[in-house]
């Protein structure tokens, strides 16, 4: 009966060990050195210990402007992409089977249009001298010259949470969505007629029930938000030349691979494991302690 | 209970008229700019200045989006299948059994996700070389089988240990093998999460775009339509007729996936099943 | 049970398919294929071009020419993971940014032995022999070759009895006048991201971009030149107006949208503009032209030469045989032929010399000042990191936005400039 468990999980795990171990463990190698394309070229190695780390904590432009950044970013877009892919989920899960396929695949729009796109679109809702938003604007006389919201870094950001709201909120309530029809229908009846309200109903039994739904949810989105490249970076300024809303998928690759300087990059990108992998071990060590319980 | 058409339900009518709006404007303006000849000028407006199917048509010959489509649901279909398979069974494993390592299986599992793409490229790029998969849409799958595993695994997980215990083994006392109770009572209780896992697999194999181009090289038979919707990015102008054009033409298979599996998400606990 | 069988049945064919459908990796054979990447988009009719370049290399040698078409877009990471993973063509495409850093990697194979026993030594472009040399040795093989000048509205400026400007006060006149009397266009954009139409203004002023002197890289930036004319180039959007609030934010792609829109009257533009531009505006036909950037008080600012080299790889093992067929593209009826079908300059001067004498108004003044008014930046690698950081971008940008002066933003940029040259 042990090797049970040992072997159900053999296929998966062959596969990912085989494919990602050694290119992990490699790319922990790269961060130990200066690996540029002249090292790809020659296929030589160019240990300098643990000179990247120094070097990128070090850099004041880290703690000033990029970790800022995609802390705040990732706070407020997790929070907004899971509180409303929770509302949509439940305003979903009390339709019926035709509207609730409507809705569906309207939201399955917003998911499966390519990021790319997406983001060239709310650029050009925003654009400073013809886009929707600033006509409208003026044209109700509440602006009178042009602003062009890609310069001020909030704004800049807020278009950026509206954008990854509106791609990412599709995942939280699909998924969210599949664990709420699990959720026993008999409790949540019983607890109705006991006189208890929505929002009481909603903490007492579907949160509990529903707890490593989120739990995945919170974390994965988590995961992206702090990864946030291409979003960022074809927005206007947003691939460097505005040093103000730099965040550290753009940071990260502007220092680093933009310059061939793949050690460098290995290094940002074995931190940023380390600690998404923090943020993951604590969530689950509460998860799995409550549990137990 | 649709006795009254009350406040309730005009709320309802509001709130879902808003969602709809938020949801699918972005994707309108992708649509019309589309049909729109001049919307390689980057234009704005609500709706096109000149209708055209011209883009659609440049999307197809010249674009070779027909090759595309194929290649990306040869890619799509079987990472779907696959990797339903396998988190299934690591799920099983790890919801099931309480074993050394359970939690720290589960968090490694989860790393994949967290390293960031571009370090990872040529690592992988080497590592797919040395197993001979590149250039074929066969290691390509491999590669997004990997990146849709740990979400499958962590999600159906959950729904794996929400089945009580009891259910299976009335399974057994009834007589049922293992692999009958699996598909009797395990599958259909399991079937939302599922489909949540299918519906995200399928878009990770659909919309990648790094790692199918620096696999596929120079292939271009095999190229899949993010690599394909990238070629009207060009070095000095945007084509954006027909990148609008490719880009819906990429948006509706995914909402064709949804509707035939949303069928599953309402699998739940079937009523009376629990004895007492 | 019919239904268990049928997806496994589905699988097994469906896996047999997918090994099927793999492709090829591109081997080098001996002396038989010539394996070749090729940018895409450049050429409308690139496959068709190609395809007669393969039947006269095969006459010529004898042996197969594969052409891959490689898309623009990660172009940069293709190449990066061949040299990484021992996939590299014989002879490739290199945009002319990219020539010297592959060359300083060590994954380029020096042609200057092959130029001058060719006699081709004195007939190539400056501009881009300069970009393509790295060490003292050619490595990129001049091929085709752009540059940016100023594209104006010519029905604009006849309806307001404007003459073309011929220096930088003339500029501001036309301007002025185009301001007042019609507002609804933007008399002369400046684009806070893109960085090629800043150095001709510190350029003409007298400026330099970056010297090399001794051992270190000195940033010229924050001359008194140059601020001059950043200066000058700033001012058009911060003193007077003749720019908009989104243009603090483009990049060139933008200019080139808006302009298609019909809202500009004057841009500083690449000479393959104006193809792509009556392209998405057909109703622009005769309404464009063009004149090399003028000078502070006269003649021409420089102005940056883009392009492409043709480069051989270190790896290949038909050497020769790549030169070969490089000379074929870059030389004779084929350069020739290219720069038709494409809208850019052939990189050997003696063509050239038909492009100068050429009467069409879109391309005569383009080629003045490939010639007379051609500039060129650091050829290094440390140049190239100045750029992906965006030095000068977001000096401009910070400068457009109000948040910086124009001393302070040159200082922190010729700072960052000096840093990232000689730190690393």
């Amino acid at each position: 009966m042990r090797t049970r468990p040992w072997l159900l999980l053999a296929p998966a795990l062959i596969l990912l060990g085989a494919l990602l171990v050694w290119p992990l463990v490699r790319v922990f190698l790269f961060s130990l050195q200066d690996y540029g394309l002249r090292e790809i070229v020659t296929g030589e190695s160019n240990y300098i210990g643990f000179g990247n780390y120094a070097e990128i904590f070090a850099n004041p432009m880290l703690w000033t402007v990029v970790l800022p950044n995609t802390i705040g970013f990732a706070v407020v877009a997790v929070s907004a992409t899971v509180i409303f892919g929770t509302l949509v989920a439940m305003l979903m899960a009390s339709l019926g089977t035709v509207w609730r396929t409507i809705v569906g695949s309207a939201i399955m729009v917003a998911w499966a249009m390519p990021a790319v796109t997406g983001t060239y679109v709310w650029i050009w809702i925003f654009d400073a001298d013809q886009g929707l938003v600033n006509e409208t604007l003026k044209s109700l006389g509440l602006m009178d010259e042009s602003f062009n919201w890609f310069t001020n870094p909030f704004t800049f950001y807020a278009i950026v949470v509206l954008n990854i709201v509106h791609h990412g909120f599709p995942f939280v309530a699909i998924t969210v969505l599949a664990g709420l029809l699990g959720v026993s229908k008999e409790m949540l009846e019983a607890a109705e007629m006991d006189g208890a309200g929505p929002i009481r109903r909603f903490f007492a039994i579907i949160f509990p029930t529903l707890k490593p739904v989120f739990s995945v949810v919170i974390i994965l989105s988590t995961i992206w938000d702090f990864k946030v490249f291409a979003q960022i970076y074809l927005m206007p300024g947003g691939a460097g030349s505005n040093r103000d809303v730099l965040n550290l998928g753009v940071w990260s690759y502007v220092e680093s691979f933009g310059q061939n300087r793949y050690g460098f990059g290995a290094a940002i990108a074995v931190l940023l494991t380390v600690l998404l992998l923090i943020i993951t071990a604590i969530y689950v060590r509460t998860l799995f302690k409550e549990e137990k319980e | 209970m649709r006795r009254n058409f009350g406040p309730r339900t005009v709320v309802k009518g509001v709130v879902i008229a808003a969602l709809l709006i938020f949801t699918l404007f972005p994707a309108y303006w992708m649509i019309s700019s589309s049909f729109d000849a001049r919307a390689s000028s980057g234009g704005q407006s609500l709706l096109p200045q000149e209708f055209t199917w011209d883009n659609y048509i440049f999307v197809f010959n010249e674009g070779r989006f027909g090759v595309f489509l194929r290649n990306s649901f040869v890619v799509a279909f079987f990472t779907v299948l696959i990797s339903g398979i396998l988190a299934l069974l690591a799920s099983v494993a790890v919801a099931r059994f309480r074993f050394k390592f359970r939690t720290s299986v589960l968090i490694l599992v989860l790393t994949v996700q967290m390293v960031p793409l571009e370090a990872l490229v040529i690592p992988l790029f080497v590592q797919v070389r040395d197993l001979h998969m590149l250039n074929s849409l066969l290691g390509l799958v491999v590669v997004y089988l990997a990146f849709s595993l740990p979400f499958a695994i962590w999600m159906l997980r959950g729904f794996v240990a929400a089945v009580p215990v009891e259910l299976e083994e009335a399974a057994y006392l009834d007589g049922a093998s293992w692999g009958r109770m699996f598909r009797s009572v395990m599958l259909p209780l399991v079937a939302p999460g599922l489909v949540a896992t299918s519906i995200f697999s399928f878009i990770v194999a659909w919309n990648e775009f790094i790692f199918a181009m620096t696999l596929l090289g120079g292939a271009s038979d095999t190229y899949t339509v993010a690599i394909g919707l990238k070629q009207f990015f060009g070095l000095h102008s945007n084509d954006w007729g027909p990148v609008m054009a490719a880009s819906t033409i990429i948006t509706i298979p995914v909402m064709i996936f949804f509707v035939i599996v949303q069928r599953r998400l309402s699998g739940g606990l079937v009523s009376g099943a629990v004895k007492g | 049970m019919k239904k268990r069988y049928l997806p496994i049945a589905m699988f097994a064919i469906g896996a047999l398919g997918l090994t099927a459908c793999s492709g090829g990796a591109a081997d080098t054979a001996e002396g038989d294929t010539l394996n070749v990447w090729i940018m895409q988009g450049t050429n409308p009719d690139t496959e068709a071009f190609f395809d007669t370049v393969g039947d006269a290399f095969t006459e010529e040698t004898g042996a197969t020419l594969n052409v891959d078409f490689v898309q623009w877009a990660d172009a940069h990471d293709r190449f990066v993971t061949a040299i990484a993973g021992g996939t590299t063509p014989d002879v490739a495409e290199t945009g002319t940014t990219w020539t010297a850093e592959f060359a300083d990697a060590g994954a380029l194979a020096p042609i200057g032995d092959y130029v001058t026993e060719a006699g081709l030594d004195d007939d190539l472009v400056d501009g881009l022999v300069e970009s393509g040399t790295y060490d003292g040795s050619l490595y990129g093989m001049p091929w085709y070759a752009g540059v940016r000048s100023i594209i104006y509205r010519t029905d604009v400026f006849d309806e307001l009895g404007l003459a073309a400007p011929t220096n930088w006060q003339e500029i501001v006149d036309a301007a002025t006048v185009i301001q007042a009397e019609r507002p609804d266009l933007t008399p002369f954009p400046v684009a806070g991201d893109a960085e090629m139409l800043t150095y001709p203004w510190v350029w003409g002023a007298g400026g330099e971009v970056a010297t090399l002197e001794g051992d270190e890289w000195v940033s010229g930036l924050d001359s008194a030149e140059a601020r001059d004319g950043i200066g000058f180039y700033t001012g058009l959007a911060t003193d007077h107006g003749f720019s908009t609030a989104g243009a603090t934010t483009w990049k060139e792609t933008d200019i080139l949208d808006n302009f298609a829109q019909g809202t500009v009257a004057m841009a500083i533009s690449g000479s393959w503009t104006p193809a792509a531009l009556l392209e998405k505006a057909p109703d622009l036909e005769g309404k464009l032209g063009a004149i090399a950037i003028p000078g502070q008080t006269s003649g021409i600012s420089p102005s940056v030469l883009g392009g492409s080299h043709l480069s051989m790889f270190n790896t290949s093992e038909n050497k020769d045989l790549a030169w070969q067929f490089m000379q074929l593209m870059t030389t004779g009826d084929f350069a020739q032929q290219w720069a038709d079908q494409t809208g850019y300059f052939p990189g050997t001067k003696s063509l050239l010399q038909t492009s100068m004498e050429s009467a069409d108004a879109l391309v005569k003044p383009f080629a003045e000042q490939m010639v007379d008014g051609g500039g060129a930046l650091p050829v290094t690698p440390k140049f190239g990191a100045v750029q992906a950081k965006k030095t000068t971008n977001a000096m401009i940008q910070s400068i457009l936005s109000g948040q910086k002066t124009v001393d302070e933003a040159t200082a922190d940029a010729a700072a960052e400039m000096n840093d990232i040259m000689n730190g690393n």
